[in-house]
């Protein structure tokens, strides 16, 4: 999985020097290239239909800077219109920027590029007949320049409430993808899935996730309170401690689907909301927060690479781990700090003290099952135990109705 | 000329149910959405608590309900659809109090909707998708539910309505049970083939699909002739508010943020010939006692323009 950073409001596009340094400092090592910057929704709402200028020259610069600073340029996202756009004279004039930003994308190496459904001015009746023909109209160069093109799912605008849009059903979109796919004889289509659009539409994002299946190349991570329009880093719009956007559904969905694609962070609000001087650590959190995501996803994957496993702690957690992955990934035993529990069996698994670790294979791994993980971390460390992981039960495929109490 | 229906809830009430019945039906209304819900609610439920209201034996419940039949019969209203008390099942319930709702509460709605010659009755899904990890999973247990009652719905003639439902996520309404209509229409035909009757219709929820953005037009194209009910409403899109149709704007346009043309496109593409039925009991509190024949009123005509547009 490839952890991408967008640049939007955090590189300025006239001097994006500061601006790429602080992505590349923070850990990223590929960025979005959102034209979006060079060409806001509030500007193509002025745009003539006579449009002939250059898309490059917008992004040279910054293009120039990523290239210095050895920042790769992943996946690329073409300008889009204002949800509520009065503009349903552009469509002739997206197919010219389009066609321009994967021309560009093919310069610079970019293999995707997410590129928005036409819907301005298109009836519900219209929609499938007038984005077929605009995507094979794309296809041909999309091929030429060795770029996929990303379909997204979008919002509309009911007089201001955010609604379901074109290809918000995951089911319809993936119907939509292979559909191209057939018709431009190879995999020249795929699909981009944006959390902020699903949660401002309130949608079940696993069911989504799973209807899309390996169609799915790209996921925006952004959140929103659900009702306007934001890309705020995830975890930061919350109400009585929890995150307005169901992680959970998201996570369970990748997960299952085994998602290996492009993961975006798209933080646009809150690196802007944010003063200069404290954006190389917001930007800083974004990459730990997008890791987070990445390492939530690919969960089994590490549980896969050990050849055997032991769990550390004997409580909910351990429960958990039991319920949803017990019995694929059986663990040898779990051990304890608790001495009163040595000798016992805890979710059939033999509860022994931590002095067993000692003893344990050289590929085994060993995962700490106790929310403690620093410090028990610590505990392993000055045992001399190797291989140590955390596992975490916040996203898992399951729950139980009930938690222990006393463990 | 299609009939226009309320829900019982703040206007009939249980010392002279007939005086309720006579308001709506001076209100312009025919038919009534009874409330059964309102003797357990919800909110007591979810804290663990049963009153005894269905402890009463059948004989009981149907002295007592024999007043509103009367009262409904004698102001010429039809009670065309009843809303079985929910949950249905409580997360983190005891299971002697989910073994009462399910044995004992349900059945005895079914009962009280026969003797009330209701031919809907709504229900509610399990909300277990969190803990389950699916709605597959999830409806596999509303299935089970549906299943113990579908031998009774079929000898009574009651066709159970599933609705389309929401969950909350830190104070933001996300998509609940039977919110995917594909699934809902599939899922419908399957137990119906299954016992031989139309044991499972749905209803729609208009401010439930607003709440979480679905197409109205879409989802009820989709449904065809197994939507049976409606609960119409309105609301901001954040909070399920239970208000009039075309209340609520969100732009300084001030133009309605509800898709009401999508809703009649849908009912008239499908050519729905049931009952217009208003789930707006709030607006009820909220205005003015002095002001609820008025509102009521006012409830009727919206219901009057639909139908006008769904015919036309």
């Amino acid at each position: 999985m490839n952890v991408i950073c967008s640049p939007k409001g955090i590189v300025d596009l006239l001097r994006p020097g500061q601006g790429i340094s602080d992505i590349v400092n923070a850990g990223f090592g590929s960025v979005c290239l959102d034209m979006s910057m060079g060409y806001s929704d509030e500007e193509l709402e002025k745009f003539s239909t006579e449009y002939s200028k250059e898309i490059r020259t917008c992004f040279q610069a910054m293009l120039a800077e990523c290239q210095e600073k050895q920042l790769e340029i992943s996946i690329a996202r073409m300008p889009y219109l204002l949800r509520n756009t009065k503009r349903t004279d552009l469509n002739e004039v997206l197919v010219r920027i389009a066609e321009e930003s994967i021309k560009l994308c093919g310069n610079i190496g970019c293999k995707y590029i997410i590129i928005s459904p036409l819907f301005a001015g298109v009836s519900g009746e219209d929609e499938w007949k007038v984005n077929r023909e605009f995507y094979l109209r794309l296809a041909s160069v999309g091929q030429e320049n060795q770029v996929m093109i990303l379909l997204e799912n979008q919002c509309r605008s009911m007089n201001g409430h955010l609604v379901r849009g074109i290809c918000a059903d995951g089911y319809i979109a993936a119907k939509w993808v292979d559909e191209l796919n057939k018709e431009a004889g190879k995999e020249q289509f795929g699909f981009c899935l944006d959390t902020g659009v699903c949660n401002l539409c309130g949608q079940d994002m696993y069911e989504t996730v799973l209807a899309l299946g390996n169609r799915l190349k790209a996921v925006i991570l952004r959140e929103c309170d659900g009702h306007e329009e934001s890309s705020m880093l995830p975890f930061t719009s919350v109400h009585n401690g929890q995150s307005q956007t169901d992680w959970l559904s998201l996570i369970r969905g990748l997960r299952e689907t085994e998602f290996d694609g492009q993961l975006i962070m798209d933080i646009a609000d809150t690196a802007a909301t944010f003063s200069p001087l404290l954006r190389p650590q917001v930007v800083a959190l974004a990459k730990s927060v997008a890791e987070y995501f990445k390492w939530q996803i690919e969960l089994e994957g590490m549980l896969k690479k050990y050849s055997s496993i032991v769990l550390f702690g004997a409580g909910n957690m351990c429960r958990n781990y039991m319920k949803c992955y017990g019995e694929k990934y059986p663990p040898l035993f779990t051990c304890d700090n608790n001495k009163d529990m040595w000798g016992t069996s805890f979710c059939g698994l033999e509860v022994r003290p931590p002095e067993a670790l000692k003893e344990l294979p050289t590929d085994c791994g060993v995962f700490i099952c106790n929310i403690y993980y620093r410090e028990i971390e610590k505990q392993l460390r000055d045992m001399g135990i190797e291989n140590i992981e955390f596992f975490n039960d916040e996203y898992m495929p399951s729950f139980y109705f009930d938690r222990l109490k006393g463990v | 000329m299609m009939q226009i229906g309320v829900q019982t809830k703040e206007v009939v009430y249980d010392l002279n149910p007939g005086d309720g019945f006579e308001m709506l039906k001076r209100t312009g209304f025919s038919c009534a959405d009874f409330s059964l819900n309102s003797y357990l609610t919800n909110t007591s439920l979810y804290k663990f608590e049963v009153n005894d209201f269905f402890d009463k034996s059948e004989c009981e419940l149907e002295q007592f309900f024999a007043p509103h039949k009367e009262g409904a019969k004698k102001a010429g209203i039809y009670i065309n659809q009843m809303h079985m008390p929910y949950p249905n099942y409580v997360p983190n319930g005891s299971r002697e109090l989910n073994d009462y709702l399910w044995n004992v509460v349900a059945p005895k709605t079914m009962k009280i909707g026969a003797f009330f010659e209701c031919p809907y009755i709504v229900m509610h899904g399990f909300k277990l998708a969190r803990n389950l990890g699916s709605e597959e999973a999830e409806w596999e247990q509303t299935e089970k539910f549906i299943d113990s009652l579908a031998p009774m719905a079929k000898e009574m003639g009651i066709t159970i309505c599933i609705e389309n439902l929401y969950n909350s996520i830190a104070g933001h309404i996300v998509e609940g049970p039977c919110c995917n209509a594909r699934k809902a229409v599939e899922r419908i035909d399957r137990i119906n083939e299954k016992y031989g009757a139309e044991i499972l219709g749905f209803c729609f929820d208009t401010g439930h699909a607003n709440l979480v953005g679905i197409n109205f037009e879409e989802f009820i194209s989709t449904l065809d002739g197994r939507l049976k009910v409606l609960h119409i409403h309105d609301n901001d899109g954040i909070g399920d508010l239970h208000q009039i149709p075309f209340t609520f704007t969100r732009s300084r346009e001030n133009a309605v943020a509800t898709d009401w043309d999508g809703f009649v496109r849908g009912l008239k593409r499908i050519k729905f010939d049931k009952v217009l039925s208003f789930e707006t009991a709030p607006v009820l509190t909220a205005f003015p006692d002095e002001m609820k024949q008025d509102s009521l009123a006012f409830i009727a005509k919206i219901g009057n323009y639909f139908a006008e547009k769904i015919m036309r």
